[in-house]
C-alpha cells in the first residue's frame, strides 16, 4: 500500500433537489455544515468521516492498481436475517473468511453507490490477507450492492465520523 | 510473549471473549483509517476510540488484541460485536503512555 492520502469523506444534501453525492477531499478540516450553491443545487454538508485513499503496488511485477473510486470499506454486523448479504456472510463464516463490502462514491444522479470491479477488490482482498495469519481467517471483499436493504442497513462503515468534534459521538445515522 | 501472559502481567481486563494468541507488536492509533493503513497481524492497538467500528477494523488487519485506555468505558454495542467475531478487547485504567511502558518492560516491541 502506497501513495497514502488521509482526508475526508463528506457526504452532501441538496435542498433543492434532495440529491445526496459523496466525495473525497484533502481539505485540512472539512467543516460540517458548510452550504453553497453550484448551479441549480444547493449543496449542504451534512457528515464526514476521515478517511484515506491510496493505491496498491505488486513489489514482483510493479503493476499500480489505483483506488481513489473507493469510498470505503462496509462491515456487515448481520443486523436483517433475510439480506443477502447476510446471506453471503454466514456462507463465508463457513469456510473461516470475514466479508466486508466494497463502496464507491455517490453520484448526485446516482440512487446507489458506484460499484467498483471486482478484479479491483479481488487485489485488495489478496492484499489484506498477506497482511493477516492465513491460519486464523481470510478476508472476502465483494462489490457493494445491498439494494432495496440498504436503507436499513445497520453495517459499519470503517470510517472515523466525528473525529474533530468536542462531543463524543454516540450513535451514527445511516449517510445517505 | 501471549495475550494472556500480558493480562496477568499488566492486569489487564478482558472485555470480550477471545482466543490466546501471541502479541508481535504494538500499533497505537485512534484512527480507523490509520489502523487499516499501518497496523501490523499480530499487533497490539492501543486507543481511547470506542466506537463499534473499532471491531472490523481490528478484525481487517488481524490485530491480536484492542486494548482501551485511560479506563474509557467501551459501550455495550462494541463487545457485542467483538464478542460475535472472537475480536480481544482489553481495558486497563493506564493512561496509554505508562501501558506502553509497561509493555516495553515486558518484551513487547513495536514493529
Amino acid at each position: 500500500m502506497g501513495n497514502i492520502q488521509f482526508g475526508f469523506v463528506v457526504f452532501e444534501k441538496c435542498f433543492q433537489c434532495n440529491g445526496v453525492r459523496t466525495y473525497f477531499t484533502q481539505e485540512g478540516i472539512a467543516i460540517l455544515g458548510d452550504e453553497y450553491r453550484e448551479g441549480d443545487h444547493f449543496w449542504h454538508r451534512v457528515e464526514n468521516a476521515q478517511s484515506f485513499r491510496f493505491e496498491l503496488t505488486c513489489s514482483r511485477c510493479g503493476l499500480r492498481e489505483n483506488y481513489d473510486d473507493l469510498m470505503g470499506l462496509f462491515f456487515c454486523t448481520g443486523c436483517m436475517s433475510d439480506c443477502k448479504v447476510e446471506f453471503l456472510r454466514q456462507q463465508l463464516e463457513a469456510s473461516r473468511a470475514h466479508l466486508i463490502l466494497a463502496c464507491g462514491f455517490l453520484g448526485e444522479n446516482q440512487s446507489k453507490p458506484k460499484q467498483i470491479a471486482t478484479a479491483k477488490l479481488e487485489k485488495l482482498a489478496a492484499y489484506f490477507n498477506q497482511r493477516r495469519d492465513p491460519l486464523r481467517a481470510r478476508i472476502a471483499i465483494y462489490p457493494f450492492d445491498l439494494e432495496d436493504g440498504f436503507a436499513h442497513c445497520k453495517g459499519e462503515f470503517l470510517h472515523d465520523v466525528g473525529m474533530l468534534s468536542q462531543t463524543p459521538v454516540t450513535s451514527r445515522q445511516s449517510p445517505f | 510473549m501471549t495475550l494472556q501472559e500480558l493480562i496477568e502481567k499488566i492486569g489487564l481486563k478482558p472485555l470480550s471473549k477471545f482466543q490466546d494468541r501471541a502479541v508481535t507488536g504494538v500499533y497505537i492509533s485512534d484512527m480507523v483509517s490509520d489502523v487499516m493503513a499501518g497496523a501490523k497481524s499480530g499487533d497490539l492497538w492501543l486507543t481511547v476510540q470506542t466506537h463499534k467500528s473499532i471491531v472490523p477494523a481490528a478484525n481487517l488487519v488481524d490485530v491480536a488484541a484492542i486494548i482501551v485506555t485511560g479506563g474509557k468505558a467501551v459501550p455495550a454495542e462494541t463487545l457485542e460485536i467483538a464478542n460475535k467475531y472472537d475480536i480481544a478487547i482489553l481495558s486497563t485504567t493506564l493512561p496509554t503512555f505508562p501501558l506502553v511502558g509497561k509493555l516495553y518492560e515486558s518484551g513487547v516491541r513495536a514493529r
